[in-house]
């Protein structure tokens, strides 16, 4: 599935038009800091009958198990997360590769590819928990979410599936995927929830 | 600039280093930091604030906190103007501006005052009574001008240029006011590692403590508050909210409130919300609210200058503003006795202290003598003098005896009221607590407990020990170890003994219970003979406890007085029921950021910004965005725009977005069984590499959707929903697997927003996607027939799905790429295009050419119509069971004079044809009996060169070549049409295979 990406081709990411590298709001040190989250893979696995078939295939080709709760397991290359009763979200942080991934794991699951319908961030910052608390349902407090916890929820209502990965340097980290189309009503909402705080974009050049 | 006469000189809680300088009716005023508009305008001398609601009665200040009947006020001006706002919780900031309410010309002199003469006419339930007759009045004549006189601010007539948030929160311990319950609650959880949230409406924490004189451990209160104040700060899971109203209790633990982040500056410093709405999930709460003062009924007791006894400590105490130069005490109990001391404490004149009891105690006997008061025991103040602001008191003792007394306030203390409003959103009832003679809590919602004035334990001892005690509970129930319980602080003594009279009966002039609607004590007199007794129907009748204050220093003097007027105790008249919001809450803060283009998520199709290049005008349908047409210069109008897309895409080639259309991916060994039935017509059959056009109904046997489905595989197909029933057809499609056929291997998801596809129809439509198509995969006629669905790929190797499938009626396709690749399409396809004349379509020029040829879409399947009534009965298989089958069946469904679908056309063709006309036959009357059915789709045709139409009419198929009228009654048009067939264009369906 290699493309030619001449340059009527070329690929037009999901935040393009939206996201811009640069500071949004108050000038100061930022509290909270976006990356788009550009070219990765994704796919939803819906076992069979059985999930156990899918789960050896994932311990043999990605080195994870299948979360079983709101989860979410991460290596440094993929991930799998829980999204509902023998559902999973398969993520890889490069495409190339992916379509035979996905090729070897259809043996055990239903796949089907998403890379391209869903549009992904990773926000972290110390006041990280502050933005989300203006859209999350869902108690992001530390011992309430701890690294490796996943939701299924809606953000100022738009559908959202996230996760704590490991912290980084500036704090806590999430990853926060929503339905592309959105994008845009989303990222209206974020600048304007974040833009107290001091607002740091980056666009990822993968 | 003013000199704020009634400032004093020191002590309070202002910092007179900070000067405020404020506005009030167009006139400078100063005021300091840490002063309400309230209490600046008192410091100012400025005691009239306001002309009441029915009798524009002057009114001036009756409380100092969020019961405030009286003094409101339209904050800030222009767009930014907020009507009805309580002075007495306006915090004072530079260049505040407020103008007085319900007043002409002016507040000192106005014209609807003589409504006050006029008073007896205007009792309870005037308005029904008068302004009955003649009806056509009430609209036209009465309700405008009753409207303009008795009325509150004036909204703003700008949109609100301030940003509002939404916020949600999570707590083990949530505590409700911060006064001395609520401070020791918190503190006491808080120090167990809980995960504390404390909120108080007010600005400065502390409650009660703030307005009173009071110790604790033998110091100062105010020591005791800023230590605990600084402990709180210091614990990282107690997070402290001021200036955050807890305005409801709702299911699971869940409370509403409202932070006015910005209220307190004249403008919302940049990237600030004016005000947060929040969702507070807390496991458990503690109520810790406090108490509201109650007044007493007599005549006069409107006068600027009447105001309740706590209110001025508040104003003494806290704001360090006299209320007045000479005092009197009117009180029914010994709370009313804390202010002869705390006023003769800044040198104010007590002139007199008036209780209601015949005893009174020693130690306020030996007070009032030591600053020179006189004291009337069983004595009642029996009515006021004053025009605008109060001059004086007229006092009847138990023998009858009057005293006329000269002052210029009189405090009032009838007892407290707990503030229990949330224990009551669950629909707990309140219950009499004889002793006390309040309302106190009843069964309290589930994780809630009360602690101090609110339960009506109003001392600062018990407020103290209940805080520490529940504050511990709360957090030992949510899971938190705690340390040994440490004896609550000590506090100076407090007397709060209570007989409490509810109105003193006697001279004439008017006693008003209700302050905010003007209701009096003859208003619930009248309200009882005329049988309005239950107290519902008391505030329905007298608007008693309606409004911004919703009776909260009314409800209990209008109760006891129904009670009396009934002979029953109060606690068997019952209360009113206490809903949220316990004070008005912006409806900007429940909004947050949706609103205008925020209101809800937009959903953009990749090829957006495409099509906004091409100068696309766009349709809202559900919540996408579509393109409807794309104009250019040339086009005269949106017609002649529609009409040139139609007529390029019939001649050559024209390219459509349907990236909007649902895309389910439907995987597994039973997947064919799934869709056989889920489906009326067949599945099983279609081979690999084919779509299919298919119909699903609802179990009640009308029509859902359809769409076109493919097989990808043999155990993989992709399914096609219409855009606007998608959700709706994914939740139809989860139900049927997860709760009718959990047997079934079939495993579904949505896979919409991976692709972007687009409609490539006309004549010339493969020779443009030759040109994009990688070269080896053949599409001739031969290789890719119509009904073609397969995996091919694009641009050297861009993975693609190309179906050969038509709504045009044309040589059509639909090609499907992932989605960063959508806009790429579109440039592709027309650069391949260009030498055809290859032309973007929107919806309009889509629906003109499906409606000439007969195809149906929502207008259509609009949940009335069913497959028959389609046309399409023929589809419906004989062979299998599927979803709607036995009820498409029933007696009314398939009874032959049902409106079945047709074409029409206007017999005149110069005529246009309007959607929702209803079928009429040629000179019969409008009317309903003669109704033979309805238009659902019109457009011009630019082939056919006139209107035409798809519509449902009686006995349809049979009547074709007949003339009808069609009848729009509310465009106030008819025109005489001819029936036809559905098909207006190419019935042969060549164009299709060509």
């Amino acid at each position: 599935m290699d493309k030619q990406e001449t340059s009527i081709w070329r690929p037009r990411r999901p935040w393009a038009g939206f996201a811009e590298a640069g500071q949004i709001g108050e000038s100061r040190e930022p509290g909270i800091t976006a990356v788009t989250l550009e070219g990765l893979g994704f796919a939803t696995l819906i076992a069979g009958t059985s999930s156990e078939k899918l789960e050896r295939a994932t311990k043999r080709l990605l080195g994870l198990d299948l979360p079983r709760e709101p989860c979410a397991a991460l290596s440094d290359t993929h991930g799998l997360v829980w999204s509902g009763p023998d559902q999973w979200l398969l993520l890889a942080r490069k495409r190339t590769g992916f379509s035979d991934l996905l090729v070897s794991l259809s043996v055990d699951a239903a796949v089907s590819e998403q890379s391209h319908g869903r549009s992904a961030l990773r926000l972290s910052g110390k006041r990280v928990r502050d933005v989300l608390a203006k859209g999350s349902m869902v108690d992001v407090h530390q011992a309430a979410f701890p690294v490796g916890t996943a939701a299924l929820t809606s953000f100022a209502h738009i559908g959202v599936q996230f996760w704590r990965t490991q912290d980084g340097p500036d704090g806590a980290a999430f990853e926060i995927l929503i339905a592309r189309s959105m994008a845009g009503s989303f990222w209206s909402w974020l600048a304007a929830s974040a833009a107290e705080f001091g607002f740091c974009v980056t666009i990822d050049q993968a | 600039m003013s000199k704020q006469p009634l400032r004093l000189p020191n002590g309070g809680l202002v910092d007179r280093a900070r000067t405020l300088s404020f506005r009030f009716d167009g006139k400078s005023y100063d005021g300091h930091a840490g002063d309400t508009l309230a209490s600046a305008l008192l410091a100012n001398g400025v005691g009239l604030m306001g002309r009441s609601f029915k009798y524009h009665r002057p009114r001036g200040l009756l409380s100092a906190g969020p019961e405030e009947p009286n003094a409101l006020v339209e904050l800030r001006a222009g767009a930014r103007r907020e009507p009805n706002t309580r002075a007495t919780m306006v915090e004072l900031f530079q260049n505040l501006e407020a103008t007085s309410q319900n007043r002409w010309p002016s507040l000192r002199f106005d014209v609807l005052s003589v409504n006050g003469l006029a008073g007896p006419a205007l009792v309870a339930g005037f308005y029904y009574k008068t302004f009955m007759w003649p009806a056509a009045f009430w609209e036209k004549l009465y309700e405008p001008l009753i409207r303009r006189a008795a009325g509150l601010g004036r909204a703003a007539e700008f949109e609100d240029p301030d940003h509002y948030e939404k916020a949600f929160a999570f707590c083990d311990v949530l505590v409700i006011g911060a006064g001395p319950a609520g401070l020791s609650a918190a503190l006491t959880a808080g120090r167990s590692g809980a995960r504390v949230i404390i909120c108080d409406e007010d600005f400065q924490l502390g409650g009660r403590l703030l307005a009173e004189r009071r110790e604790i451990d033998g110091r100062a209160a105010a020591d005791w508050l800023a230590t605990t104040l600084a402990e709180l700060a210091s614990l990282s899971e107690v997070r402290i909210m001021p200036r955050t109203s807890v305005y409801g209790l709702y299911d699971h633990g869940i409370y509403g409130a409202v932070e006015r982040v910005s209220d307190h500056v004249a403008v919302p410093p940049p990237h600030q919300p004016r005000q947060r709405g929040w969702r507070i999930y807390a496991k458990r709460a503690v109520l810790a609210a406090g108490a509201l003062e109650r007044p007493i009924v007599f005549a006069g007791n409107d006068l600027p200058g009447v105001m309740l006894a706590g209110a001025v400590r508040a104003y003494v105490n806290r704001f360090a503003v006299l209320p007045g130069r000479k005092a009197v005490i009117f009180t029914s109990g010994d709370s009313g006795w804390a202010t002869v001391r705390d006023l003769a404490e800044v040198g104010a004149h007590v002139a007199a202290v008036v209780d209601s009891r015949s005893e009174i105690k020693p130690e306020f006997k030996s007070l009032a003598s030591r600053v020179g008061a006189r004291v009337f025991a069983g004595s009642v103040v029996e009515a006021t003098r004053g025009g605008r602001a109060l001059r004086g008191i007229t006092v009847r003792d138990a023998s009858g005896k009057r005293t006329a007394l000269a002052c210029d306030i009189l405090a009032v203390s009838n007892g407290w009221n707990p503030t229990l409003h949330l224990t009551s959103h669950q629909n707990g009832k309140p219950v009499w607590d004889e002793e006390i003679q309040a309302f106190v809590p009843g069964v309290l919602p589930p994780g809630l407990s009360v602690a101090g004035s609110a339960a009506g334990r109003f001392t600062l001892a018990e407020a103290l020990q209940d805080g520490a005690r529940l504050g511990r509970e709360a957090a030992s129930e949510a899971g938190f170890a705690m340390a040994a319980a440490q004896p609550a602080p000590t506090t100076d003594a407090e007397a709060s003994e209570l007989k409490p009279i509810w109105r003193v009966k006697g001279r004439k002039g008017k006693a008003f219970v209700d302050l905010q609607n003007d209701v009096t004590d003859k208003d619930v007199e009248l309200a009882a003979r005329e049988g309005f007794r239950s107290v519902e129907h008391l505030k329905r009748y007298t608007t008693l406890g309606m409004a911004t204050d919703q009776g909260k220093t009314s409800n209990l003097s209008g109760l006891a007085l129904m009670a009396e007027q009934t002979g029953k105790a109060i606690c068997d008249t019952g209360t009113t029921t206490f809903r949220p919001p316990y004070t008005p809450v912006a409806i900007g803060a429940l909004a947050g950021h949706h609103r205008g283009k925020d209101f809800r998520p937009v959903r953009l199709t990749p090829t957006h910004d495409w099509s906004r290049e091409q100068g696309a005008v766009f349709l809202e349908t559900g919540q996408w965005l579509r393109a409807q047409y794309y104009p250019k210069f040339t086009d005269k109008d949106w017609l002649s725009t529609v009409n040139r897309e139609v007529l390029a895409t019939r001649g050559g080639v024209g390219i459509c977005d349907v990236s909007t259309l649902g895309k389910i991916d439907l995987q597994g060994t039973d997947a064919a069984e799934f869709l056989e039935r889920v489906y009326i017509n067949a599945w099983k059959t279609l081979p690999i590499g084919k779509a299919r056009y298919g119909l699903m109904l609802r179990e009640d046997g009308f029509v859902m959707d359809d769409g076109t489905t493919s097989r990808l595989g043999e155990n993989h197909f992709l399914m096609t929903t219409t855009t606007i029933n998608a959700t709706k057809v994914m939740q139809h499609l989860e139900f049927c697997h997860q709760v009718l056929w959990p047997h079934l291997d079939v495993r579904m998801v949505s896979v919409s927003e991976q692709w972007a596809q687009v409609a490539v129809a006309g004549p010339r439509s493969r020779e443009v996607l030759r040109g994009i198509v990688d070269a080896k995969h053949d599409i001739s006629n031969e290789a890719f027939p119509y009904l073609a669905a397969r995996e091919i790929s694009v641009g050297g190797g861009i993975p693609a799905r190309l179906f050969r499938i038509s709504f045009s009626g044309e040589l059509a396709y639909e090609l499907a790429v992932p989605a960063d690749y959508g806009q790429a399409m579109m440039r592709a396809l027309m650069a391949a295009g260009q030498a055809f004349g290859i032309t973007p379509y929107g919806l309009d020029a889509m629906s003109v050419m499906r409606i000439e040829k007969g195809h149906v879409i929502g207008s259509e399947l609009n949940g009335q119509t069913t497959v028959r009534d389609l046309g399409l009965a023929k589809m419906m298989s004989s062979k299998k069971d599927f979803i709607g089958r036995l009820m498409a069946k029933r007696e009314a469904l398939v009874q032959s004079d049902r409106p079945t679908l047709v074409g029409f056309k206007p017999i005149d063709k110069g005529k246009s044809l309007s959607g929702g006309a209803h079928f009429v036959g040629i000179r019969r009357a409008n009317k309903l009996e003669n109704d033979e059915g309805y238009v659902t789709s019109v457009a011009y045709s630019p082939n056919l060169q006139h209107w035409i139409g798809l519509g449902f009419l009686k006995n349809g198929p049979a009547r074709i070549g007949e003339r009808i009228r069609a009848v729009d009654l509310v465009r106030n048009s008819e025109v005489e049409v001819e029936i036809c067939s559905p098909v207006f264009f190419d019935h042969e369906g060549t164009r299709l295979h060509g």
